[in-house]
């Protein structure tokens, strides 16, 4: 009987030990939410590299479109669900997040992370209290993106400052639907960081603003009425059918495809439209800055997506040096060599714009930077207003108020109701959020 | 010769019903329990306890959980302990104690509850005049005690009105509370489900949510944090089973709740307890601390100090003033009622109308301090321990002295004037209970496991000494022949009473019954329906929401009207045939 006990004393001390073998052994699961757009995707890809070099490590992606993205990061950060560790985020979320102490400081970076190096404009839309919170992926602007080709064969020819009225015009002139050509193309699914985006940047430069001084929506004010019309106008006329359908990448996939004369959107879209392999009118691109209104507002924004860390995350440190690598000229570096440097994030470091291999590379840079440049969140409009943001007004609150207000706008689009009262139940709604946002102040 | 009220040589006609036990005729079966469980704990009180577990700071596991094995206990508590007395002796317990505990043993029970129905009806009016409160835009009363004139006048002249309303309109009030419970069970549940896309918009951004895993999530981040009102970490799983099960201890262990079992043809009806600690002890609660968190975060308040007025606005508009002011006054018209009583049994040389003043004027002040509604809580599980005790004596006698030989009715068989063994008893145990909640030796919500099981031993070992273990064959036989005589009543009664309740069956009647059930408890059901799950974005929640708002008072109006003429029409016609 001895031999017998013994025999499964030392089976059990040989199995646990290797059970503490393989749990020292165990690879730490890092999880990314991100945006499905083609520079993500293509960190995904080339993520291998971090994980050939950080065996501990393993990377699990979720990648989605920017709306399911963004309610589904906020819902898990907010309620500390913990199912991500690295969140793809933007320039309206990092200062209020880091207010409630849901993201992770990103101060203690290595020093050859330069962080120094990032441009300042999106330093600042990154950091909160002069913490940076988030690493920035990519920085971008918007501008106008337009076809030479069928400019030419209208006899146009864009200026290198358009106002809406030329890209009406020009619009209306390139329209050709029984060519499947369609003048404009522009964001028309509902969301905070779609339609309401667009219109958000577009509406500063006809005047409009969400709020004056006082707090009081201005959503019923003749400036967003005719931000709102030239918008419908623009989209029922000469835009693409189910216009309520396209966010940034479906246009994208227009634009590729030879669909848009104009389009007016992110400027991370230049190096995937220029690109023969991928596009169908790379050699036809002309790009210009955002267009204008003669009130001396361009309707250029500044974003930029970047990585941040959760609080919430059980993998701290492994999501740090994730986020390190993946925002690093290492990763810049890998992007130029395997795929050349038209294809590297844009818009987030100053050195960048000095590479004369990527200036070469990707001829449409100077623009884009001084798109970057020229955007001023603390200054968004015409007249003055409380708050601070240009496509997004930088409060909690926006977040539903630009859901609610895209939705009433795509309904308009739609046809289901008309521009005034898309834009008189949008002022109702934010009155009502407001309201409630300004009783609390005052609690 | 006894000396209790209950004198058997008198003619049984003359004797009052309610000293006698329940005829057979006069059972009910288990649909009965099912409502009357579901309708008794559906009151003001949820508002308020609901509230209590968030600012304790329970998680959300812990309440869904704790939750629900404390209402369990509390059924299993019902239906083991409670229900087999009451189907025995078919005695309430005020008349039992009454017959078996002699004149000062009852004085002292009458003495506790009038402390305790005092204290609940002065609470639930405070959660009425919290309504009044949003009405009259009176600054919220966040201390103990009354901060704002007006509030104090208000909580007073609510309590006077109650009062008055109790004492000369008790039986309209509780005819009315009647047909209250079907509604405050749809209003307690679209409450919570109004006001669930408001806190997670609140929270995210987003009026929608992707599943239950994420209502669990909003719910653990937003309600139920493990955080409790003064930042520490909060109470866990046992406590809020502790908290869940001894809530109704006066009723269970403390067998109070023996004048409504004592109907039932099955001890073990007592399950039917269920309904209502299922959906008021559970459902309700949760709801009610959804929507207290909402409205506390709406208003960036601590829950603690938020108030039901304010909670039942933000979650049905102007049918939350109707619910607060309903369930809060139903609720204290009842416990006035019975604080009335009890303090008549323990001044009977005073007259009806000072006593009724004594205890409104203490109604009136205790009326006007919030500390008490927001301590309903421990209150409560307070009052459970006062009258743990006399449950324990109780059980004794029943279940206990039969086995060990002793006489369950030794006292009435010996005829003592006091039963000194259980006044000794109840003095111990509440020495014993509140002398270990002094000393913080147990969580004080579990102090009345012990002090029920001192009692029962206490009283055994004191009711032996005192002849229970004795022989009365006299006594005996006095008592028997007098059971016989209260059977051959009972037989007689049955054949008076022989007349079936009569079921309006007409369609006019159909068609009244039709209209409440449809316009006033599925209309608001359904927009409720519709707030929490087709409200994609927040213009389409306020929208729903509004809609709610506005319908659902009208549905509330059309509920009372039809239900009340409902229930008149069947008074009416079971009069006629009587």
């Amino acid at each position: 009987m001895i031999p017998i006990y013994k025999s499964v004393l030392f089976s059990s001390i040989g199995l646990a030990l290797s059970c503490a073998s393989s749990l020292a052994q165990a690879k730490t699961t890092v999880t990314i939410a991100t945006v499905n757009n083609s520079d993500m995707k293509r960190m995904q890809i080339l993520s291998e590299s971090f994980t050939a070099t950080n065996p501990d490590i393993k990377l699990n992606w979720v990648t989605l479109d920017e709306n399911t993205l963004r309610q589904r990061v906020t819902t898990d950060i907010a309620t500390k669900g913990g199912q991500f560790d690295v969140l793809t985020i933007g320039t309206y979320e990092v200062p209020l997040w880091a207010k409630q102490n849901w993201l992770v400081s990103l101060d203690s970076l290595p020093e050859s992370y330069n962080t120094g190096d990032i441009l300042p404009a999106i330093r600042e839309g990154l950091s909160f209290d002069g913490k940076l919170y988030a690493a920035p992926f990519y920085g971008e602007s918007s501008f106008t993106m337009y076809r030479k080709d069928l400019f030419e064969q209208a006899q146009l020819e864009m200026p290198s400052a358009p106002t809406w009225a030329f890209i009406k015009k020009a619009a209306a002139a390139i329209t050709d639907r029984s060519k499947d050509t369609y003048g404009i193309c522009l964001r028309g699914k509902a969301g905070w960081g779609e339609n309401i985006a667009l219109l958000t940047a577009m509406s500063n430069s006809y005047g409009a603003r969400w709020f004056d001084e006082n707090w009081k929506p201005q959503l019923d004010s003749e400036a967003w009425a005719s931000t709102v019309n030239d918008y419908l106008d623009l989209l029922t006329q000469y835009g693409p059918p189910d216009a309520t359908a396209n966010g940034y990448n479906e246009n994208l996939a227009l634009f590729k495809a030879g669909k848009c004369g104009i389009w007016v959107d992110s400027t991370a879209a230049a190096s995937t439209i220029t690109d023969d392999k991928q596009s169908s009118v790379a050699a036809n691109v002309g790009f210009a800055l955002a267009p204008d209104n003669g009130l001396g507002k361009r309707s250029n924004w500044l974003w930029s997506w970047a990585l941040a860390v959760s609080s919430s995350s059980k993998h701290e440190e492994a999501a740090k040096k994730f986020v390190a690598w993946a925002t690093s000229d290492v990763y810049t570096q890998l992007v130029a060599g395997k795929e050349g440097w038209a294809h590297v994030p844009p818009g987030t470091r100053n050195s960048l714009y000095r590479n004369p291999s990527y200036l070469a590379a990707a001829p449409f840079s100077p623009i884009i930077l001084a798109s970057i440049q020229a955007a001023d969140p603390n200054q968004p409009t015409v007249d003055k207003v409380p708050y601070t943001g240009i496509q997004f007004v930088a409060i909690p609150e926006f977040q539903s108020i630009g859901n609610a207000v895209g939705q009433r706008i795509a309904k308009a689009l739609d046809g289901d109701i008309t521009a005034d009262e898309a834009l008189a139940n949008a002022q109702w709604v934010t009155e009502k959020v407001i309201e409630r946002a300004r009783f609390i102040g005052e609690k | 010769m006894s000396n209790n009220t209950l004198d058997t040589n008198r003619p049984i006609s003359e004797i009052d019903d309610e000293q006698l036990p329940v005829p057979k005729h006069r059972l009910h079966g288990p649909i009965h329990f099912l409502g009357l469980y579901a309708a008794e704990h559906v009151a003001a009180t949820e508002f308020v306890i609901g509230a209590a577990f968030v600012a304790l700071g329970a998680t959300i596991q812990d309440i869904l959980i704790g939750l629900l094995i404390g209402n369990t206990l509390a059924m299993l508590s019902f239906w083991l302990i409670t229900a087999p007395i009451a189907v025995k002796t078919r005695l309430s317990l005020y008349t039992y104690l009454d017959q078996n505990m002699g004149e000062k043993f009852s004085r002292f029970y009458n003495g506790a509850n009038v402390l305790i129905f005092v204290v609940i009806s002065a609470a639930m009016i405070t959660v009425s005049a919290t309504a009044v409160r949003v009405l009259f835009d009176i600054p919220p009363q966040i201390y103990p005690y009354p901060s704002n004139i007006a509030f104090a006048a208000i909580a007073a002249s609510a309590s006077i009105i109650a009062v008055v309303v109790a004492y000369y309109g008790f039986k309209v009030l509780s005819e009315f509370a009647s047909i209250c419970a079907p509604w405050l069970m749809v209003m307690f549940t679209t409450g919570g489900m109004v006001l669930i896309p408001a806190l997670n918009e609140s929270l995210t951004g987003y009026t929608t949510l992707g599943g239950f895993s994420d209502f669990v999530d909003l719910a653990g981040t937003a309600v139920f944090t493990g955080i409790n009102a003064e930042g520490e970490p909060g109470i866990g799983l046992w406590e809020v089973i502790g908290f869940a099960w001894a809530a109704n201890t006066f009723a269970h262990f403390g067998l109070i709740d023996m004048a409504l079992l004592r109907y039932a043809k099955k001890s073990v009806y007592g399950l039917s307890t269920g309904t209502g600690m299922m959906f008021g002890h559970y459902v309700a609660w949760i709801s009610a601390a959804l929507m207290g968190a909402a409205t506390a975060a709406m208003m960036k308040t601590s829950i603690a100090v938020v108030s039901p007025g304010d909670v039942a606005y933000y979650a049905l508009g102007a049918t939350g003033f109707v619910i607060v002011i309903v369930a809060g006054w139903t609720t204290a018209n009842s416990n006035l009622y019975r604080a009335g009583l009890a303090a008549q049994a323990v001044f009977p040389q005073v007259s009806r109308q000072k006593v009724t003043l004594i205890v409104g004027a203490a109604v009136v002040i205790g009326s006007c301090f919030p500390v008490i509604y927001r301590n309903i809580l421990p209150l409560l599980t307070y009052a459970g321990l006062l009258l743990v005790p006399i449950g324990g004596i109780v059980f004794a006698e029943q279940r206990l002295f039969p086995k060990l030989g002793y006489k369950t009715y030794w006292f009435k068989l010996i005829g003592l004037k006091d039963n000194t063994p259980a006044l000794t008893t109840w003095a111990v145990s509440l020495v014993f209970g509140f002398g270990l909640d002094f000393l913080n030796v147990i969580p004080f919500y579990y102090l009345f496991i012990p002090t029920w099981f001192v009692s029962i031993i206490v009283y055994t070992v004191l009711a032996k000494k005192a002849g229970a273990n004795g022989s009365y064959p006299e006594a005996e036989q006095r008592e028997e022949a007098f059971a016989q005589k209260v059977e051959k009543h009972h037989a007689e009664l049955a054949i008076q009473e022989s007349q079936p309740h009569i079921k309006d069956t007409s369609m006019l009647t159909k068609g009244i019954r039709a209209v409440w059930i449809v316009v006033g408890l599925i209309v608001p059901a359904v927009l409720a329906w519709r707030v929490l799950f087709n409200s994609p974005d927040l213009y389409e929640y306020y929208v729903n929401r509004e809609m709610f708002y506005d319908l659902t008072i009208w549905c509330t109006i059309i509920y009372f009207v039809f239900a009340w003429w409902d229930l008149q029409r069947s008074k009416a016609l079971n009069k006629a045939h009587a």
